[in-house]
């Protein structure tokens, strides 16, 4: 059996959701940052599934990818920075107590 | 010939000066004004000369002329014209003439009025609308000039606004002439519909090819207009009023010159008129009315100013039936004439107004021992006004009468004949109330003659008044129109009748007799005509009609627009008092919010585009 | 020529992949969730292996499931007071569900009637070296960007997790 490019974005897409449920759902900061590495991960897929099925010579999704990698990395660098930054100030990463943007 | 651009210009660049300027500023700085007019003054009278001799071409194609493109409506170009021809070039004397004047006049009655600035700018903004106006080659430009000035006679009508009958009469003149503006303005709309040009020298030869119903529309339409602006029955109520304002400013705007414009509009498009029968009848059904009317109605007014606002309405009802029989020559030189000697009353009513600070003819009498040169003055253009030969006004009116027994409209001659009965009645009657005999009233007795600025204006208008009468076959070449010298039996016929007049007068009111107070009161003609024939009621009876209606929309204005802007509000306010639980100010919320957006784009998109 | 990937080896790997996701989620415990998460990652390191893309998976492996996973516990270890505090209530939100599952269903609907006409794959398969080739050569502005982005975040990094204590 041979699976084809919408195998592969199918499982993407799959992914990305659940990453976005998590995002959407969970308490914890650490967790959501968790979450958002999934999705990520969902783009790379994508990213690297097009550049195999299209462009396999010169690779470009491969380029991409290794760059959102980058992106990400600083991202959940930052992310957690930050999340240690709150949790100094406020003693807790619980996402429902930061309610501080309420009307 | 360029420098013809700087006539017009001169005093608006004036009112745009002290338009900016501070009022204690602008107060100090009157040569101005005056030096502008004077320098309108001398210029005018190079552009007179050239266009010197006139005759028939000079009128037909004008002796200079400078046009700026505004742009294009649809596929015609949209030109503003300065043209001067000899209808022009004779204006412009008489504007500046009388306007400097009036100017150099007012330095005096007006000195001390804590506006007297703006008094000058608006005086400049009229002459400089007014200038435009006759310079105007094209319909457009004449039609702008002719509404500023309708804005300066209303800020001069209401000069002193805070009396509650100048700030009235100001309203009512503008709406009043508004009235007829409407009525200018859809003539223009249909000239351009149907010629596709606004130039009196693309539309009026143009107009012999329109059909009459065209023709009569747009001549009716235009005559609207100039009955509005020339204070014509039915639409004469705001003239009288108008006396509220200054009265070197009456002399200027309600007696000489913006009055005028709607007969000179007549007159520049006579041919228009010609083409239409019914027109030409129309103007003088109008003229024959309103000259009538306002001559009955000036013989019992009290107010001095009122006598001669009438006078002028019955005046300009006179120039129509000029322009009625299609002689322009008759009509526009009656326009010239009336121009000085009309002003001239006006400021030697002024100066009595002045001296005596009063203007009821009934507490007058005896100015003639104190005020030696005014009482010459007004009593030469009395007997102008009356019609007595030589005076400027013994000509005009002969031309009038000489073109309409011409013209067979023996109604009108009849018609005209009387009025001149009536105006000869009426300014002796007022000339008897003022100057002979003893004051009336002691408390208005202080009377003294005024200083030079005052005077001097009116010893210049009474030598022009004198003489000028005799131009009228050299104006009548000057403009293409024609004019004879008096008939013997037209002339003794007219003067016949004006002594008529005069001798009635002095039967009635000669030697301080006052048999009006006793005997007339009790008439029911004499009731019917000092209430101006009841004309102001169904004017009243509109507005007070339209103020209902406006008491109506202010009502639903307040209940129902107010009530549904109020609860527009206080439903934003319970909605956004609802909408804020919304903002929990927990990122997820929005992050849910956002996606739920972001869903239905892509579902909408999806739709859409049917992917 | 392999024009297509195994299917066999495909459905193994997103099986790992989702499979991995799906634990991360329900855990309640953080720690566990960290390492449930690590599996995803790794799962998706051989989905790379199989679609070609050599360095990307050993990246994939370095970064995320090295760097990354060890940065998380890092954290999770200094914001957790107690042992305990590691096993969280359950948090279970039936809109976000329905949101997720509801995009989801968007994005399959859409996929279900795209067709990319896969391109047969070249003699060769372009391994590392080729990648590197063209990653200095064509890739080089990017590159370069990239590595000021790393910079500039681990400088932010540093300030906002301790730069201020001093102070």
């Amino acid at each position: 059996m041979r699976v084809g490019m919408e195998f592969f974005i199918g499982l993407s897409a799959i992914l990305f959701c659940l990453g976005l449920y998590g995002a959407l759902s969970k308490r914890s900061a650490v967790m959501i940052l968790m979450s958002l590495e999934l999705m990520a991960n969902a783009v790379n897929i994508n990213l690297v599934a097009f550049s195999r099925f299209v462009t396999p010579k010169v690779m470009t999704g491969q380029f991409f990818a290794v760059f959102m990698m980058v992106v990400a990395a600083a991202e959940i660098g930052l992310g957690l920075a930050l999340v240690l930054a709150l949790y100094r100030q406020t003693q807790t990463i619980e996402v429902q107590f930061l309610n501080e943007l309420k009307g | 010939m360029n420098y013809i651009i700087a006539i017009p210009l001169l005093p608006a660049a004036v009112f745009g000066l002290f338009f900016v300027l501070p009022r204690r500023i602008r107060n100090r700085m009157l040569y101005l004004p005056l030096a502008a007019m004077a320098g309108s003054f001398v210029l005018s009278i190079p552009a007179f000369l050239s266009a010197w001799p006139g005759g028939e071409d000079a009128v037909r194609t004008g002796t200079w002329h400078v046009a700026y493109r505004l742009g294009t409506i649809g596929t015609g170009p949209l030109d503003v014209i300065l043209r001067l021809d000899p209808y022009a070039a004779m204006m412009l004397l008489v504007v500046t003439i009388v306007g400097l004047g009036v100017q150099i006049y007012s330095l005096s009655y007006m000195r001390g009025e804590e506006r007297i600035g703006w008094y000058y700018a608006v005086l400049s903004l009229f002459t400089s609308a007014m200038l435009l106006l006759v310079l105007a080659g094209d319909y457009l430009l004449f039609y702008m000039a002719w509404e500023v000035m309708g804005l300066c006679s209303y800020l001069l009508i209401g000069f002193w606004f805070t009396d509650n009958a100048a700030r009235n009469a100001s309203i009512k003149a503008f709406l009043v002439t508004r009235v007829g503006d409407v009525g200018f303005a859809v003539g223009l709309a249909i000239i351009w519909v149907t010629v596709g040009s606004f130039d009196f020298h693309a539309v009026l030869p143009a107009a012999t090819t329109w059909g009459p119903g065209v023709a009569t529309a747009v001549a009716l339409l235009l005559l609207f207009g100039a009955m509005g602006k020339s204070a014509q029955f039915p639409l004469h109520v705001w003239l009288p009023d108008a006396m509220a304002g200054p009265t070197p400013a009456s002399a200027l705007i309600h007696a000489a010159t913006m009055v005028a414009a709607g007969v000179f509009l007549v007159a520049r498009s006579l041919p228009i008129f010609e083409v239409s029968g019914v027109a030409m009848h129309a103007v003088l059904l109008i003229g024959g009315t309103t000259a009538l009317l306002g001559a009955t109605m000036g013989a019992v007014q009290y107010d001095i100013k009122k006598v001669l606002a009438y006078s002028t309405i019955s005046q300009l009802g006179y120039m129509f039936l000029g322009l009625g029989t299609g002689n322009v020559a008759a009509g526009l030189f009656l326009l010239l004439t009336h121009a000085f000697f009309k002003s001239l009353l006006f400021l030697g009513a002024g100066s009595i107004i002045h001296s005596l600070h009063t203007q009821d003819m009934r507490e007058m009498g005896g100015v003639a021992s104190k005020m030696k040169v005014t009482t010459v003055t007004f009593t030469i253009g009395a007997l102008a006004l009356a019609g007595i030969p030589p005076l400027s006004g013994f000509f005009s009116k002969d031309l009038i009468l000489d073109s309409l027994w011409a013209g067979h409209h023996y109604v009108a001659f009849a018609v005209a004949l009387s009025t001149a009965m009536l105006t000869a009645f009426y300014m002796t009657r007022l000339w008897l109330r003022v100057f002979p005999g003893e004051p009336r009233d002691t408390k208005h007795a202080g009377g003294h003659e005024s200083d030079w600025k005052i005077l001097s204006p009116m010893v210049v208008l009474s030598v022009i008044t004198l003489g000028i009468g005799f131009s009228a076959i050299v104006f009548a070449k000057f403009i293409a129109g024609e004019a004879a010298w008096p008939q013997l039996v037209m002339g003794s016929t007219s003067t016949l009748v004006a002594l008529v007049g005069i001798v009635i007068a002095w039967v009635l009111f000669g030697g301080g007799r006052d048999t009006e107070e006793r005997t007339a009161r009790s008439s029911f003609v004499y009731l019917l005509v000092s209430n101006k024939y009841f004309l102001d009621y169904p004017y009243e009876h509109i507005a007070l009609g339209y103020t209902r209606f406006s008491e109506g929309v202010n009502w639903f204005d307040r209940v129902v627009i107010n009530g549904v802007v109020n609860g527009v509000g206080v439903a934003c306010r319970q909605g956004g008092g609802l909408l804020k639980r919304m903002q929990t100010g927990r990122v997820q919320t929005y992050q849910r919010l956002v996606l739920a957006g972001v869903i239905a784009f892509i579902v909408i998109a999806v739709y859409l585009r049917g992917v | 020529m392999l024009s297509t990937v195994s299917g066999v080896a495909a459905l193994g790997m997103s099986a790992i992949v989702v499979g991995a996701a799906v634990m991360m989620l329900t855990s309640r415990n953080v720690v566990h969730a960290a390492f449930w998460m690590l599996g995803s990652m790794l799962g998706t390191a051989g989905v790379y292996l199989l679609l070609s893309a050599t360095f990307v998976a050993l990246v994939q492996v370095m970064v995320y499931a090295g760097a990354v996973a060890v940065l998380l516990l890092f954290v999770i270890m200094l914001t957790l007071r107690r042992r305990e505090d590691a096993v969280r209530s359950r948090d279970f939100s039936a809109v976000a569900l329905a949101l997720a599952v509801l995009f989801g269903g968007v994005m399959l609907y859409v996929l279900w009637g795209l067709h990319v006409p896969a391109a047969p794959m070249p003699a060769i398969v372009p391994g590392i070296e080729e990648f590197g080739l063209l990653l200095f050569s064509t890739w080089m502005l990017p590159f370069e960007i990239a590595s000021l982005v790393l910079t500039v975040a681990l400088v932010g990094a540093v300030w906002w997790s301790g730069g201020r204590r001093g102070r």
